[in-house]
């Protein structure tokens, strides 16, 4: 019986001319996602593959120079563009992917996009990401919403409820006929992206990300599922077309738009950034003058000074069978690098709590919870970006001490020191660290469903006349 | 038709409208809303004006604490009792340390109204002999999944909120009448239904709009003070939000004659609202992207250090040669940094700046060059959108759109030439390496502030204008459906 009523929906949606439009329509959408995300992905790849390359090349082919000097023009540590950066290409172009490793300064990352994009990227970006966070909600809804309202409008749902179906076949029915036709597109999107994904310029990397990008499609899929349950619900509940879209378009723009954007400014108030100025002003004073009583910087240069003549048994800096310069270098790389940490251990700390109150209140969204665990599989989230930023540091440091220790016998530097500086290299964290970061993410969508199961029941029992 | 009868559909309305518990329920919490809005745009715009604030002391302690310290050296033989990289008198340490000024895009007064790019472009800069200010500087240290997100500001609640409350307004102003039973009662009226229907959506348009201005402009007056009101950014601004609601209304008018049913009506509304605000400016950005792509600053950072590595490999072999390997510099030895040592890096770095400056200088004319293409375009599309139109225009108006920004920023390295001059001659000075006095010290070049919220370059009257007749065209067709439903 419940075959019936889902052919009987499926022949009615289908004979519907506005929804052959809609469908027509969002077709149309799918491909432009699937194309812009593609080229996206393809270029931006391609360029930070090379450029990496190019970058270390000019590195270690910059001819004899100081070792201090060379190790100055330093070279790039870029963020390779996630291998699901296709689907989703979450904050990459907000936080920038290339961190200049040079001596003194803790690299920062640079070259956001968006601060060479025109104000029309603030209307998002168009991929297969947004299109299932934006679009694929409105159109679950806009065939949902008057899934059961019809019958009423129409004056037909007593000859429904008095035909050989139960309720629970008609209920069922009707979703699962609203659920074809969502996951019929689902699997074509999923198709076509798998598709462009073995033809990428990355596809040999196929096999290392077909876990996250099979989770990524559980959850769109529990994402879609829990989307048409409580269209179907509210269609039931409101037994008006009108009232029911209404509903579902204020829910979709409260989840979309408002609550993420309210709560962003929220945390931004309860968590607030620090200036760059006051960033700046609080470490040059703390690396001046010291912190936990370690002195000034003329000071703790003294101590350095006393220590290292004392452990080469000499009176003179010029009698010292090394170079001291490069002692002092490498001693304040480590003290200010403390300071540096610190600061940044503060600023990522805010961000932190900043993004905890913005996931928390995707306890009143799933779509931006949904968008939360979708980035965190896509590898395109914050929490990927800090474990590239930490990475790269940490190579840079690693740098500064080989070119440093060269530095305390040799005053010139050739090609053949340069190339034993080690090329950086990024693969974003693999599938259980992804999970482990999505977990609240992933929590707070099953609390959805659970809601949305909920209101099923709730509305079913309410298919009376 | 008679004033009378404007009279009587006034007050109708007025109790149709006061009684849809519904639609109170909605206006109160979009007014809310916009309150918090404005509330939240003018905390930001408070905020920069604080950091303004802070950078002019800051500034100002600089310049005495570098003063000082040069007294202090004259007064003692010119000896600097601490480490020489910190030694005010040579003119490239002052440069890297206290010397550099700020420039600063003090920010406009209509800026609580629109944040635009002004959340992601920076509005002050620390410029400096020797890095490119656009290679440096990334803005104030903001979490960038916050600045994904976007910003709850006016615009943001006048560009995509109110259109929906619009068509909650409207969507069944002709449609409910035939779902009610009146329809009937009203074709046999004496009135032209075409009339009745234009009238009661002009006038929830006047209790809608007027309403609207009644609570922003005293909440702006009492949050920013009166003085925005004596600008033109402000009247435009009023003229082009007053435009965009009544565009709506027009549309909603237009759905209504097609005589549909209100589900049908809520749904064309719906999709023309998501794709002229959501879809037709991201189609627009693929084909602006495929058309005038924007280069990578990665490629620029390339060329640049391309550029540095071939004239160390030619020309700078000379300057190897007279700095590098010179016994007056010393940068052979690397044991003390001697007063020769500082001379020569500056030397370096004065000419490996140069060389990258000219390098950058190509690279950056071909990226400023392409988002002026891309703005080009958006100008000329924007009719496609009334949400973009509303967007670059507001931006326009409030000085936080990308073409005021890079007007500053293109002032910035201006400045940045202007302080390169005054230290590259103090640099080079060899005969004692260290020429830097208090006079020079007051004499370091400053940003001559600029404002940059004018907006004729944005071509907002015409904009006006062609939105005007298509309002007109929509409302003139709308009506001439209606005279056909009338018979």
């Amino acid at each position: 019986m419940i075959q019936l009523v889902i052919q009987k929906e499926l022949r009615e949606i289908f004979r519907t001319a506005k929804v052959l439009w809609l469908l027509i329509g969002v077709l149309i959408l799918m491909g432009l996602a699937l194309y812009n995300g593609y080229s996206y992905y393809a270029s931006h790849s391609a360029l930070l593959r090379e450029s990496q390359k190019v970058t270390y090349q000019q590195f270690i082919s910059q001819g004899d120079k100081n070792p201090h000097l060379g190790a100055h023009f330093g070279f790039y540590a870029y963020k390779p563009t996630a291998e699901l950066a296709m689907i989703d290409n979450g904050i990459e172009d907000y936080t920038g992917n290339s961190f200049y490793l040079e001596p003194h300064k803790r690299g920062v990352v640079r070259f956001r996009e968006v601060t060479d994009a025109t104000g029309i990227r603030s209307f998002g970006f168009f991929n297969v990401g947004y299109f299932s966070q934006f679009i694929l909600p409105l159109f679950i809804f806009l065939i949902a919403h008057n899934i059961f309202s019809k019958e009423w409008e129409n004056g037909t749902i007593k000859m429904i409820l008095s035909s050989k179906a139960t309720t629970r076949q008609i209920f069922m029915g009707k979703l699962l006929a609203c659920l074809i036709l969502v996951f019929a597109l689902l699997v074509l999107l999923g198709i076509a992206s798998l598709g462009l994904l073995s033809l990428g310029p990355d596809s040999i990397h196929l096999p290392r990300i077909l876990g996250a990008y099979g989770l990524y499609w559980l959850g769109l899929t529990v994402f879609s599922l829990l989307i048409t349950v409580i269209g179907v619900s509210v269609s039931l509940l409101t037994r008006n077309s009108s009232l029911s879209l209404v509903s579902l378009s204020g829910f979709w723009l409260l989840g979309v738009f408002l609550i993420p954007r309210l709560s962003s400014e929220v945390s931004k108030r309860m968590y607030p950034s620090i200036t760059s100025l006051e960033f700046e002003n609080t470490t040059f004073h703390d690396k001046e003058y010291g912190v936990d009583g370690e002195g000034t910087k003329d000071e703790r240069r003294a101590t350095l000074e006393k220590e290292t003549l004392k452990k080469y048994g000499v009176t003179r800096l010029e009698d010292l069978p090394v170079f001291y310069i490069p002692i002092t270098i490498e001693h304040f790389e480590e003290s200010d690098g403390k300071v540096m940490d610190r600061a940044y251990e503060a600023v990522e700390m805010n961000e932190k709590k900043q993004n905890a109150v913005l996931l928390t209140s995707s306890v009143l969204s799933p779509f931006l919870a949904f968008r939360d665990f979708s980035m965190r599989m896509t590898a395109t989230d914050m929490h990927t970006h800090n474990d590239f930023a930490e990475k790269a540091e940490l190579h840079r440091r690693k740098v500064g001490v080989i070119v440093d220790d060269f530095y305390q016998k040799n005053t010139v530097a050739g090609n053949d020191f340069w190339k034993t500086v080690p090329q950086f290299a990024y693969t974003a964290p693999g599938i259980s660290w992804r999970l482990a970061s999505a977990a609240p993410a992933i929590a707070i969508l099953f609390g959805w469903t659970l809601v949305s199961v909920l209101l099923m029941f709730f509305s079913y029992r309410k298919m009376t006349v | 038709m008679k004033l009378s009868i404007v009279r009587v559909i006034w007050n109708l309305e007025l109790k149709i409208l006061s009684r849809n518990k519904v639609l109170v329920a909605l206006f109160a919490i979009m007014l809310v809303m916009l309150l918090s809005a404005l509330w939240i745009g003018n905390s930001m715009y408070r905020k920069q004006e604080q950091t303004i604030g802070k950078i002019q002391v800051h500034e100002a302690e600089m310049l005495d604490s570098l003063k000082t310290r040069i007294r202090r050296i004259e007064a003692n033989h010119m000896v600097h009792p601490g480490f020489i990289w910190d030694d005010p008198t040579f003119a490239y340490n002052t440069a890297r340390n206290e010397g550099p000024k700020f420039a600063v895009k003090q920010p406009f007064v209509l800026q609580a109204l629109n944040v635009g790019q002004s959340d992601i472009q920076p509005f002050y800069y620390k410029v400096y002999i020797n890095k490119k200010q656009y290679l440096t500087y990334e803005g104030e240290i903001d979490n960038s999944l916050l600045q994904f997100i976007g910003n709850f500001d006016f615009a943001f609640v006048v560009i995509y909120l109110f259109p929906l409350l619009i068509i909650v307004f409207t969507y069944n102003v002709l449609s409910s009448e035939k779902e009610q039973g009146t329809w009937v009662l009203l074709k046999t009226s004496n009135q032209s239904i075409a009339r009745l229907i234009q009238l009661r959506v002009s006038i929830r348009y006047v209790l809608f709009t007027g309403l609207f201005w009644l609570l922003v402009i005293p909440i702006m007056v009492a949050l920013l003070g009166s003085s925005f009101l004596a600008t033109s950014n402000w009247w435009w601004t009023f003229a082009l939000v007053s435009l965009y609601f009544g565009f709506w209304f027009v549309l909603s008018f237009l759905v209504n004659s097609f005589s549909l049913t209100s589900t049908v009506n809520a749904m064309v509304l719906i999709f023309l609202w998501l794709f002229t605000g959501i879809l037709i400016p991201n189609v627009l950005q693929i084909g602006l992207s495929q058309a005038y792509p924007i280069p990578s600053r990665i490629s620029q950072t390339n060329e640049e250090r391309k550029a540095v590595n071939k004239y160390f490999e030619k020309d700078g072999q000379l300057l190897t040669k007279e700095v590098f390997s010179s016994p007056r510099t010393l940068i052979r030895q690397a044991s003390i940094v001697t007063p020769g040592m500082v001379y020569g890096y500056g030397v370096i770095v004065y000419k490996s700046q140069e060389i990258k400056d000219a390098a950058a200088e190509v690279a950056e004319r071909k990226l400023y060059g392409q988002i002026e293409k891309q703005q080009a375009a958006i100008q000329a599309f924007q009719l496609l959108s009334p949400a973009l139109m509303m967007q670059e225009e507001l931006s326009a108006l409030s000085g936080t759109h990308w073409f005021q920004f890079n007007a500053f920023s293109r002032d910035v390295d201006q400045f940045r030439k202007r302080t390169q001059q005054f230290y590259y001659p103090k640099m080079t000075y060899e005969s004692t390496y260290r020429t830097f006095s208090v006079k020079d010290a007051e004499a370091i070049p400053t940003f001559t502030p600029q404002s940059y919220h004018d907006y004729s370059w944005s071509k907002i009257p015409q904009a006006f204008i062609s939105y005007l007749a298509i309002m007109g065209l929509l409302g003139w067709i709308g009506h001439r459906k209606l005279l056909n439903a009338q018979r």
